[in-house]
């Protein structure tokens, strides 16, 4: 071992070299996933936050309903069973009800969302987006309406709006509604197409006082995508209780977009690391075969004085050791340290398109950076493995030398 | 001196093949060395000294004929198993040094100490006392571009004789060395022999160490032209 740093330290510019192929790509792989957990955490938080919760209770869809969310008739079942489980943090109740938003000559498709005003802090921030007028209450029959809609309706707070409700499963109402509040929904899309209303106005124009299309429900315990397995156990206690015409589906499954998302980001990683990786074995075998030829007349020496080939081997093989592990070392050093200083500072505000896409995607445009104890381990383990394996050839080509022949060997 | 030999040839033959043409180096030797024996091979330039000592060390292969080493005949054995010979039963001093740079003088010694499985304080002593023996401890912590080229050969007869080996084998070793140097090394090497009982094989055409071994072989064209006993200085 002692022999095998002082050849390191013989021909340190080389050594520094392999030293980078080991540590470059551990680091820019720290990076990486400290760069996609935070995209992640952020989609968790904006569509749990924001959307879905950790996870909703939906009815069956009755087979050739057509209806993407077929209406819970009476939810009270459901809502005493998950009153009585410690798992489920808070849930709230939704209506979510496709409708024809008229004033005077003046219509639009929209999708009206019935929700309990005094409960949705936990899954939404509408109220802090009110621009205009006031936030819904429980007490209080009424709208609010995204500004894009209130422009192509021309209307204010304080004008009517009249909602016709087609849901498949309810019969045909309409509603004479006052818009209350005026919300900046940051999207466009959402902001044409989304109006809130109380659960009681929803449910009036559901004709129905029970109706529910959706329980929507936060877990204690849950604090990333990473707890998936929390989500999942709870899941599975639910189906469990439930009757069988209720469906449990968690946050992704419900956002089929995200999902698709995440997806591709798993693969890309991959891809990534794979080049990385293989850059870094590239450099590692060249330098060390270049570090063998070099050594050539050595090599040829310590196989005339009667070493075994497998120890000429695990000399080649335990300088290669040492340098990965001290790549492995400095590269897990400094992509932590990077990810410190980077949060130490708030995180990176991203600005232009990029911030934009992030933001239609519900995503905080600043890149928070953050790595699990597992990540480093893989990125350095991976990166280890894959530089021993590089070195395994020049070790290999060291070890079949014939003693003379490498002996005579002028470099 | 015990009649059966260390090391015999029998009718040893070694030619080198190429794309274009076959040489022949040795053209059926028939030798024996015996345990004790102060050796040396001459001969002219490409006479076959150095591939005799290549073929006797292990460190090549015979086209024919076959060296039996303690009884053994070493072409029955595998690249392995020559190797743990050489470790064993054979030490080597080359003509260009060949110490290794990245340990310093008392490591190159205690090298093939630690290659046969000697535990650690084990081959430090032996290596210091052969050292010491050889008036070079002073120089055990240093590295050998540090020392001359004299002391650095020492160092390679060191390492040649401390796994008491069943023979030393040197190739050429004063070819380097200018003449105090070259004494003092073959000065060395006799009293080896002499005082430890040490059997040295030299490949050489120094007049100087062929004036004190106690036995000549001389080669020409691969051919054993003259094997003298005599009572050497």
């Amino acid at each position: 071992m002692k022999a095998a740093i002082r050849h390191l330290m013989r021909n340190r510019r080389r050594s520094i070299l392999t030293l980078c192929a080991v540590l470059i790509p551990i680091y820019f792989l720290i990076l990486m996933f400290g760069f996609t957990n935070s995209v992640i955490q952020d989609m968790f938080e904006s569509a749990t936050r924001f959307d879905t919760g950790h996870m909703q209770i939906r009815a069956v869809e009755p087979p050739g309903s057509g209806s993407a969310l077929p209406l819970i008739n009476d939810p009270s079942d459901a809502l005493d069973i998950l009153a009585e489980m410690e798992a489920i943090e808070w849930f709230t109740v939704r209506l979510d009800l496709p409708a024809l938003a008229s004033v005077d000559d003046r219509t639009r498709t929209v999708f009206l969302r019935g929700v309990v005003p005094e409960e949705i802090d936990p899954v939404s921030n509408m109220a802090d987006r009110m621009v205009e007028g006031d936030f819904l209450s429980s007490e209080r029959d009424g709208v609010i309406v995204g500004e894009e809609l209130a422009d192509l309706l021309e209307l204010g707070v304080g004008d009517d709006m009249v909602l016709l409700s087609a849901h498949p499963d309810a019969s045909l109402g309409a509603i004479r509604a006052p818009i209350v509040g005026i919300f900046n929904a940051h999207e466009a899309a959402i902001g044409r197409m989304i109006v809130y209303s109380n659960l009681g106005t929803a449910r009036r124009l559901a004709r129905s006082e029970t109706a529910a299309t959706a329980i929507v429900l936060r877990l204690n315990g849950v604090r990333g995508s990473q707890d998936t397995h929390v989500m999942e156990a709870t899941a599975d206690a639910l189906r469990a209780q439930l009757p069988d015409s209720y469906v449990v589906q968690g946050w992704l499954e419900l956002l089929p977009i995200l999902s698709g998302y995440l997806d591709v980001l798993v693969p890309m990683l991959v891809i990534m690391a794979v080049v990385f990786f293989g850059l870094g074995a590239l450099v590692v075998v060249n330098t060390l075969y270049l570090s063998v030829m070099e050594r050539t007349r050595e090599i040829g020496l310590i196989l005339s004085l009667g070493s075994s080939r497998i120890r000429v081997m695990g000399m080649i093989l335990a300088e290669a050791g040492l340098i990965t592990a001290a790549g492995a070392f400095y590269g897990v050093v400094l992509g932590i340290g990077i990810i410190l200083i980077i949060e130490a500072f708030g995180g990176i505000p991203l600005w232009g398109q990029m911030a934009a896409y992030m933001r239609e995607m519900g995503i905080t445009p600043v890149l928070h950076m953050s790595i699990t104890a597992w990540q480093v381990l893989l990125s350095a383990g991976a990166m280890s493995i894959v530089a021993m394996m590089a070195a395994w050839f020049p070790a290999w080509k060291a070890s079949r030398l014939e003693p003379m022949e490498a002996m005579r060997h002028v470099e | 001196m015990s009649n059966n030999p260390l090391i015999q040839t029998v009718d040893l033959k070694k030619t080198y093949v190429t794309e274009a043409l076959e040489t022949p180096a040795l053209r059926g030797v028939n030798v024996e060395l015996h345990k004790g024996e102060f050796t040396a091979v001459a001969g002219p330039s490409g006479s076959g000294k150095s591939t005799l000592l290549h073929l006797l060390g292990g460190l090549d292969r015979p086209s024919e004929g076959d060296i039996l080493l303690e009884g053994t005949a070493m072409s029955q054995l595998s690249k392995d198993q020559l190797a743990k010979l050489r470790l064993t039963n054979i030490g080597f001093v080359f003509q260009a040094y060949n110490l290794i740079p990245v340990l310093t003088v008392l490591e190159n010694t205690a090298f093939v100490l630690e290659l046969q499985g000697v535990v650690k304080s084990e081959r430090i002593k032996r290596a210091r006392k052969i050292l010491n023996e050889l008036g070079i401890e002073e120089y055990a912590d240093q590295y050998p571009n540090r020392i001359s080229g004299g002391q650095q050969q020492r160092v390679a007869v060191a390492r040649a004789v401390v796994g008491e080996p069943s023979i030393v084998l040197a190739d050429e070793p004063t070819a380097n060395l200018d003449t105090a140097m070259s004494m003092e090394l073959i000065d060395l090497m006799k009293r080896l022999n002499s005082d430890k009982g040490a059997t040295f094989f030299f490949a050489t055409h120094d007049s100087r160490l062929l004036d004190r071994v106690n036995r000549l072989i001389t080669l020409v064209d691969g051919e054993v032209a003259d094997d003298d006993v005599r009572t050497a200085s």
